[in-house]
């Protein structure tokens, strides 16, 4: 089975780049455009891996954050961050949170980190289990 | 509230027995006299060799007897400097594993007991909440109906519940560093990892015109360690490391390893910490930080999470010169 990945982001141009490239890959993503879209999307279907865009109108990334770890806690999540902000960074991961990517984010190791995320999630429903 | 859930659970933690007995034996020396099983062997036998050669310098003409007698001298001054050094040696180490023993029983039951005491203050914090948002409500209903000014109650429910913010904030943190993690363990490039976590420090490193060295070998082997725990350490470290230094400072993340652990350090150069505060900087709540700016939460949780990951962390500090944080992984 493929990995089920959902992309949370506020500019519509690097999501239709990046759910075509992943498509090349054969993986099938699903985009969401903000915080509140996600956690619908979440709440729909059971994801393996979340990117998510830490800076977003509305509900920003953090809260999404706390919000899908919440509802999903095997989900991992891989944050994604335009300008690299210590600060957000760190919350994000006390708060649990898989890995991170600065934009530009080079999609070979976004697809690396995926892939190892989801490896991740594969072990913890073995532990957990 | 029943007397059951009033009381915080407290358990001291019992150390995990496989490390302990290396410890010990380590300690004990036990593995001293594995490697040096010959040269113990003649620290045995000096005595009786000694015996023999007083005996033989009696009986023996004036000028032998004083060369034996010389040799008997010598032989037992060396002797016996070498069993003093050993014997301090292990003393040293049985008071260093002592110590440590102290420290993360400590550490987990002020854990345990902060636990429970956050659990038990979120009740009456989410109260005060919900009661400050009513009177909220009530004052503009009031406003509404008299002509009064209620702007000083406003301004005071709002800081009420700013303050009550805060206090969540301090017992979701209090009550997020004592919730164990199990790690789950897979296939981690160090090197990348310790790499990626700087480049997120980089940027406000070069605000602060600090320079971040990567000193990460070519050769780092994988780790098998739960990555994301791993990250939060070594970026807590770094981001400690940030603040300590002043302007133009450097920071140095390194790496190495031996064939039974994997080191991962991260020095600075920056303002140090007071000899008097070494043994205290682990423990939960401690802070030099001015009030509010930091709960004394982050290396206690690093502490945590290492222990967890199976690996120890260590801290060496002069003051004025800088501070280096160490992170033994077994392999």
């Amino acid at each position: 089975m493929s990995i089920r990945v959902l992309l949370v982001d506020d500019e519509t141009d690097f999501i239709d780049t990046m759910v075509k490239r992943f498509g090349i890959r054969k993986m099938p993503v699903v985009a969401a455009s903000s915080g509140k879209e996600a956690l619908e999307r979440v709440a729909e279907q059971e994801f393996d891996v979340v990117i998510l865009d830490m800076r977003m109108p509305g509900m920003d990334g953090l809260e999404t954050l706390k919000e899908i770890r919440r509802v999903s806690p095997l989900t991992e999540v891989i944050m994604l961050t335009g300008h690299a902000s210590l600060e957000t960074g760190m919350q994000g991961m006390n708060l649990g949170a898989y890995d991170y990517i600065l934009k530009p984010a080079d999609f070979d190791e976004l697809l690396d980190k995926v892939r190892k995320a989801y490896e991740r999630k594969q072990l913890n429903a073995r532990v957990s289990s | 509230m029943n007397a059951n859930n009033s009381m915080p659970e407290f358990q001291a933690s019992t150390p995990d027995p496989n490390r302990s007995k290396a410890l010990l034996t380590k300690a004990t020396g036990a593995r001293v006299w594995r490697d040096n099983r010959f040269s113990l062997w003649l620290h045995f036998l000096v005595p009786p060799v000694l015996a023999a050669l007083a005996v033989a310098a009696t009986f023996a003409a004036p000028p032998l007897a004083a060369v034996l007698v010389f040799s008997v001298l010598v032989l037992a001054a060396f002797s016996a400097r070498e069993l003093m050094t050993r014997l301090s040696l292990a003393e040293e180490s049985r008071n260093a594993l002592t110590a440590q023993l102290i420290q993360s029983q400590k550490l987990a039951a002020v854990g345990e007991l902060s636990a429970g005491i956050a659990h038990e203050i979120n009740n009456p914090i989410a109260i005060i909440s919900q009661e400050a948002e009513w009177s909220t409500h009530l004052v503009g209903e009031a406003e509404a109906q008299c002509q009064a000014d209620f702007a000083d109650v406003r301004d005071s429910l709002r800081e009420i519940r700013a303050q009550v913010d805060r206090c969540k904030n301090i017992t979701h943190k209090l009550l997020d560093f004592a919730r164990k993690r199990e790690p789950v363990c897979q296939d981690v490039d160090v090197a990348r990892l310790v790499d990626d976590m700087a480049r997120l420090v980089d940027k406000e490193a070069s605000y602060k015109n600090v320079s971040f060295v990567r000193n990460l070998p070519q050769d780092l082997p994988n780790l098998r360690t739960d990555a994301p725990l791993l990250r939060q350490v070594v970026l807590n470290l770094m981001t400690n490391a940030l603040h300590a230094v002043s302007i133009g400072g450097h920071i140095v993340a390194s790496a190495a390893y031996t064939p039974q652990t994997l080191e991962i350090s991260i020095s600075d150069n920056g303002c140090g910490i007071q000899p008097e505060d070494l043994d205290k900087i682990f423990n939960p709540f401690f802070t030099t930080k001015p009030p509010g700016q930091g709960t004394g939460l982050g290396l206690s949780m690093c502490h945590n999470l290492v222990e967890g990951l199976g690996g120890t962390i260590e801290v060496k500090s002069t003051v004025g010169q800088g501070t280096t944080f160490t992170i033994h992984l077994p392999r």
